[in-house]
């Protein structure tokens, strides 16, 4: 393994755990997965493929996601949107992630 | 066939069934998705050339299905304590098995004749390939039930389960003696070296007939045997000496070890030349002379007789090299595997 690849791998399992929040934080409107894609690096927050499409059956199956095939322009696209589980935890995990931010910046700084 | 619907298709090769249809039109999707954003973004139509380019990045089609099933195993972390566990009873069994089959088998032929070695080998493979067949079952029933057993039915998984730290095994002290067990060793060491030396009559085959209530004695050990008393007297007194070495020291060395290594090879060395000697049992038809049976009866009692010591012998010599094996791999593990 070359050191960039262990600095990409560093970086991805970095983000893992962010993009979790940040996939539940988006969905409150339904999304099928490119569209989702797109919608986060519009924001700023480039995301592999590779990691988000597994990240969004994942969630499903923890039951934080809920998804539904729809055909679309000839096309069957699946929507994601989340769940009454995820929508409680949501606020939880909003709440963590600010304290984690706080304790990382001081031991940052 | 388009060449992304080839894509998808290998993709879904390297996927378990359960799943695989389901990601497949996912990934068939997005990629259509991706493309026409390409499309609209080059301002020229689709081509193949276009779709190369898309699919070479979006990655291979191994490293796309193993982001779906990242880490997969035969037999997890969650069974293979149990795999092993279960791996050391059924080979237990099958040594005992094994050891009592080879003896068996080589008791038809005569320790010391010329079909010995043939025989040997063939109940040594014989016994290889069951053991191999074992091993295989095992992984499979564990390979089908690492995908089908609930993490709920594993008892160490259960997350209501009450975990005490306290129930971790010790730390294994590769260099630790265990005292009792030389203290043991020393004291029947003593007790056989006195009655092999001093009182060699006592070993022997104490017979009863028919409700008799005389007991007949019939010794054991012929001439021959007692030829190689002082080298077994040697190997045993080295053995005794290295147990109260041990006890005081009360640590392994290298030396010791290697020690524990020659005494065990002395002794296996003997109980090879014992068994492939002719004659080693004092058993003749004279020592029945005595006896309230017949000359018939006395020859087939003999014939057991000859058939137990060998396989004593058997059972001791295979005790033996277990024990060398587990020296030698002991000196080889705190020697070398670590460095």
């Amino acid at each position: 393994m070359t050191n960039t690849e262990s600095l990409d791998n560093v970086v991805l399992e970095l983000r893992r755990g962010v993009i979790v929040l940040a996939v539940l934080s988006q969905l409150s409107d339904e999304q099928y997965g490119y569209s989702l894609l797109k919608l986060l690096s519009d924001q700023g927050l480039e995301v592999d493929q590779g990691t988000l499409y597994p990240l969004l059956r994942r969630l499903e199956t923890q039951g934080l996601l809920e998804s539904v095939w729809k055909l679309e322009e000839a096309r069957p696209r699946r929507y994601y949107v989340i769940s009454a589980d995820g929508k409680k935890l949501l606020p939880k995990l909003k709440k963590e992630w600010v304290g984690i931010v706080s304790v990382m910046n001081k031991m940052l700084a | 066939m388009s060449l992304i619907d080839r894509y998808v298709a290998e993709v879904g090769r390297h996927l378990p069934g359960t799943s695989r249809n389901d990601i497949e039109k996912e990934l068939k999707s997005t990629l259509e998705d991706m493309i026409e954003d390409r499309i609209g973004q080059a301002g020229r139509p689709r081509d193949e050339a276009m779709e190369i380019d898309l699919l070479k990045e979006y990655g291979s089609p191994e490293k796309v299905a193993e982001t779906y099933h990242p880490n997969q195993f035969l037999i997890g972390p969650r069974m293979f304590p149990m795999f092993i566990m279960v791996l050391k009873i059924v080979g237990t069994v099958l040594s005992v098995l094994a050891i009592v089959g080879i003896t068996v088998g080589l008791s038809k032929v005569g320790f010391a004749g010329p079909e010995f070695s043939q025989v040997l080998m063939q109940k040594v493979f014989e016994y290889a390939g069951t053991a191999i067949t074992a091993f295989g079952n095992i992984v499979l029933i564990f390979a089908i039930l690492e995908r089908t057993l609930p993490d709920s039915e594993i008892k160490d998984l259960n997350p209501n389960e009450p975990w005490d730290p306290a129930s971790l095994p010790d730390e294994e002290q590769p260099d630790a003696v265990k005292r009792g067990d030389l203290i043991a060793g020393v004291i029947f060491g003593f007790a056989g070296l006195i009655m092999l030396n001093f009182y060699p009559e006592i070993f022997g085959m104490p017979l009863n007939f028919n409700d008799d209530e005389n007991w007949y004695f019939i010794p054991v050990l012929s001439e021959a045997f007692f030829r190689f008393i002082p080298w077994i007297n040697v190997v045993c007194l080295a053995q005794i000496g290295l147990d109260l070495y041990l006890i005081r020291q009360n640590t392994w060395s290298n030396i010791s070890r290697m020690a524990k290594i020659l005494i065990e090879s002395a002794g296996l060395a003997i109980t090879i030349i014992l068994l492939r000697i002719p004659n080693i049992i004092g058993f003749s038809p004279e020592s029945f002379n005595s006896l309230p049976i017949q000359a018939d009866d006395a020859r087939k009692a003999m014939e057991i007789l000859n058939y137990i010591f060998p396989f004593i012998l058997i059972i001791v010599l295979i005790v033996q090299g277990i024990e060398i094996a587990k020296s030698i791999y002991g000196f080889w593990k705190i020697n070398y595997k670590t460095k």
